[in-house]
């Protein structure tokens, strides 16, 4: 037998134990179908953004928590085109990464048709499709002057790396956000304490292991895989973020089109596109989560407060202002009663 | 006198690491050979496990990472932070992003990777860097974590050795119940040479997208070196020399950065040089910059230029060097050495050691001064460390100990229904055992006694 001839260590299995396991054989059934009420309730006229919201946002169209689903969505309406907004998880994504986008459902003849024609597009495909659209809807399809700009694919890097880590940073790993993460991540997604417990340990473990790679040249993370570890510096990521920031304000204060002046847009652009989409969706949040609050700021100036640095003022000290003012000229494109008016 | 912790000489470089590189090339442009002291190092070494990282002595503080140095460096000389306009300024932070981001896991595919390059360049220069048990454990783990950089590149069929056991792995797990003998396949596999994929190395056979990803970073690159050819004509560079320099359109950290990053894909030898082919073919002019920065000009590299500095190397082994405080020693005594090993063994356990050792890096990393944290900051840090060493090896312990219980249980679980079953006679001692003759006697012992 095949027991006799692999000579292990372990003690053999006790038979009503292995007379058990033969009786269950490993058999993996395929997925169910979906039923067909699902396709009904999911798919709508008009494209659907599954994003990281809550339910009252999600219904008021209101902004996504999480910077890269408010990136798309600010890209879809800056592209003014029409869609829905439903609170989602990764859990519930074909690529287990929000945001994707199910697109409208095609006014087909047959009806009779078995649902699921639809196939949802991922956020790495998204700018394509957007594109796609808009060469739809006007009937002389504008071809994008997609040129390459090498200082565009350098402060792309800004954003993937400073900004995001001082965003990762802030929320997941700052002990004094947990409360915020537990709000926004944790809470909608179980009831129960221990998925709680597992969720949030995940998430922070996540965070510090995408800080750690980027930043450092050598350590990784996840399990097996991690053998050298790296520490996270809080103020190397500050410091990096700020210079980041202001590079960025940089960038949109100077005129990059010479005759036309400033455009009020990255990279002199005519209108706003994805760099400024993305720019404006972690601007925007560090404004909204991370500023200091005003009552606060009167009461105690005492050295302890002094210390702890606020994303959303890093943001507002950064050049002249010229991120808040980007943010809001964003804002009133898209979201005009969000605008923020203070001095 | 600061000192700079760095990954020791590899390739005729000063340093095997990018940043390292950059930083070292950055200190001989800025400070005097009197200032600093080089010290060879590996990231378990030092307490913020990371390398570069500079140990001011005098302020007591760490500080690790290219641009965290640079700026440290920076605000001790303070007349030195003006010297760029703010264009300047802004696209090269974009541009040291872009190359921490971008250009390292181009390294990796090239140097770590690629498992010809890695087993015939790479691995050899680690073991020559590091002291002797460590080059067991720590190089596998930086190629583990080098590979992980490279991942998104979907370039994982250069590294032959893992290709193999995820073969190997596939046909151990194929379900078809027709065997067919190894002899049989390999004679197939002979058969199957003769087509031209199975001539080419992995290299070969995916240059061209190799090609793409190079292009996508270094395109990039060029643009940012190249920049002094347009036509902008305002001069922000260093009086010296600023005659046969070219208008200074980048800062001095960049190209530093730039430099490491550039040399590395350039300068070592290594069996599949794609990257460097890629590089003479297309980018002269970054080779130019590269070879220029490492040889003619600064003379850092070991070529015997009339120009070439001597790097301030400290001598680490030798105990009695001065100016080293003790924490520069305690990495590299035998006991260190030796420590750092066990930690990289303890890291492999599985489900234990991750956790064991990122409580350790941060306790370590939590001990020292920052230059923005305080000496009680570090102190309650330690404090909570302590605490938590407490609790994991109470957890630890009592881990153990029912696992250890659980096996015990299970061993002595009586295997139900085991095939062999054996009968023996009562064994009696006395008369009683003797048959019929002893019950002849049996009453003889009750008068003995």
């Amino acid at each position: 037998m095949s027991t006799k001839s692999v000579r292990s260590w372990m003690p053999p299995i006790p038979r009503p134990l292995e007379r058990l396991f033969n009786s269950v054989p490993l058999l993996t059934y395929d997925a169910n179908e979906l039923p067909a009420r699902a396709q009904s309730s999911t798919a709508s006229d008009i494209p659907t953004l599954y994003v990281f919201s809550t339910e009252e946002d999600a219904r008021k169209g209101l902004p996504s928590f999480n910077p890269k689903c408010l990136k798309w969505q600010t890209f879809l309406k800056l592209s003014k085109i029409p869609f829905n907004i439903i609170p989602s998880t990764n859990h519930a994504s074909p690529t287990s990464q929000l945001p994707f986008l199910l697109p409208a459902r095609k006014p087909s003849p047959t009806a009779s048709k078995p649902p699921g024609g639809i196939e949802p597009i991922p956020s790495s495909k998204l700018e394509d499709w957007v594109l796609s659209q808009k060469q739809k809807d006007q009937a002389s399809p504008e071809k994008q002057d997609e040129k390459f700009h090498p200082r565009q694919e350098a402060y792309q890097s800004l954003l993937d790396v400073p900004l995001r880590n001082s965003w990762l940073y802030t929320l997941y790993l700052d002990p004094t956000n947990s409360n915020l993460v537990e709000k926004l991540y944790i809470h909608p997604s179980s009831s129960s304490l221990w998925i709680r417990a597992t969720l949030r340990h995940q998430l922070r473990r996540a965070a510090e292991s995408a800080i750690l790679t980027t930043t450092h040249s050598v350590s990784s993370g996840g399990p097996l895989k991690g053998f050298a570890h790296g520490v996270v510096h809080p103020d190397e990521i500050y410091r990096s973020a700020k210079e980041a920031l202001e590079a960025l304000a940089y960038e949109l204060s100077i005129d990059n089109r010479g005759a036309e002046g400033n455009t009020g847009w990255f990279f002199g652009a005519t209108e706003p596109g994805l760099f400024d989409a993305e720019v404006f969706a972690y601007v925007y949040l560090m404004v909204r989560f991370f500023s200091r609050p005003e009552s606060a700021e009167g009461e105690k100036e005492s050295g302890e407060e002094e210390t702890k640095l606020w994303l959303g003022d890093l943001v507002r000290q950064a050049g002249n202002g010229e991120l808040v003012g980007h943010m809001n000229r964003i804002l009133e494109l898209t979201w005009p009663d969000l605008v923020v008016r203070d001095a | 006198m600061l000192e700079l912790y760095v990954w020791g000489p590899a390739f005729g470089l000063p340093s095997i690491d990018a940043e390292c590189l950059g930083t070292i090339a950055y200190f001989t442009e800025t400070l005097d050979e009197t200032e600093y002291q080089l010290i060879q190092s590996s990231p378990s070494a030092v307490p913020t496990h990371h390398l570069p990282a500079l140990h001011d002595p005098a302020r007591n503080t760490w500080t690790s990472g290219f641009s965290a140095i640079t700026a440290h460096i920076q605000s001790r000389n303070a007349q030195q932070q003006y010297r760029y306009s703010k264009k300047v300024q802004a696209d090269s932070t974009a541009y040291k992003a872009f190359l921490t981001d971008q250009a390292t896991p181009l390294i990796s595919l090239s140097l770590y990777v690629s498992s010809a390059n890695w087993a015939a360049t790479t691995r050899p220069a680690y073991s020559k860097i590091l002291p002797f048990p460590l080059p067991w454990t720590e190089p596998t783990a930086i190629r583990a974590a080098m590979s992980a950089r490279a991942a998104d590149l979907k370039l994982s069929s250069l590294d032959t050795d893992a290709e193999a056991e995820k073969a190997e792995a596939a046909a151990k797990a194929d379900p078809s119940w027709v065997h067919v003998p190894e002899s049989i396949k390999k004679s197939m596999a002979q058969r199957r040479k003769n087509a031209v994929r199975e001539k080419l190395t992995p290299e070969e056979r995916s240059r061209i997208r190799l090609e793409g990803v190079t292009a996508e970073v270094l395109d990039v690159l060029v643009g940012a070196l190249a920049s002094k050819e347009e036509d902008e004509k305002e001069v922000y560079g260093k009086e010296e020399d600023s005659d046969e320099l070219p208008e200074e359109t980048t800062t001095l950290e960049f190209r530093c950065l730039a430099f490491g990053y550039l040399a590395l894909m350039l300068l070592p030898e290594v069996p599949r040089p794609w990257l460097r082919e890629i590089m003479e073919a297309k980018y002269p002019g970054l080779c130019d910059f590269a070879r220029e920065f490492a040889g003619g000009r600064y003379g850092i590299l070991g070529t015997g230029h009339s120009t070439e500095r001597k790097l301030p190397w400290a001598e680490v082994k030798n105990t009695k060097s001065e100016g080293l405080s003790t924490t520069a020693r305690q990495g590299h005594t035998l006991s260190g050495v030796l420590t750092r090993y066990v930690q990289g063994l303890v890291r492999i356990i599985p489900l234990v050691g991750e956790e064991g050792s990122r409580w350790w890096t941060q306790r370590r990393a939590g001990a020292v001064r920052t230059p923005t944290t305080t000496e009680s900051q570090a102190l309650v840090a330690m404090r909570k460390a302590n605490k938590d060493l407490v609790w994991m090896t109470t957890g630890g312990l009592s881990l153990a100990g029912i696992t250890a219980g659980l096996f015990y249980l299970y061993q002595g679980l009586l295997p139900f229904g085991a095939p062999v079953q054996t009968w023996r006679a009562p064994v009696s001692i006395g008369l009683t055992g003797l048959g019929a003759a002893g019950a002849m006697f049996a009453g003889v012992d009750d008068h003995l006694i």
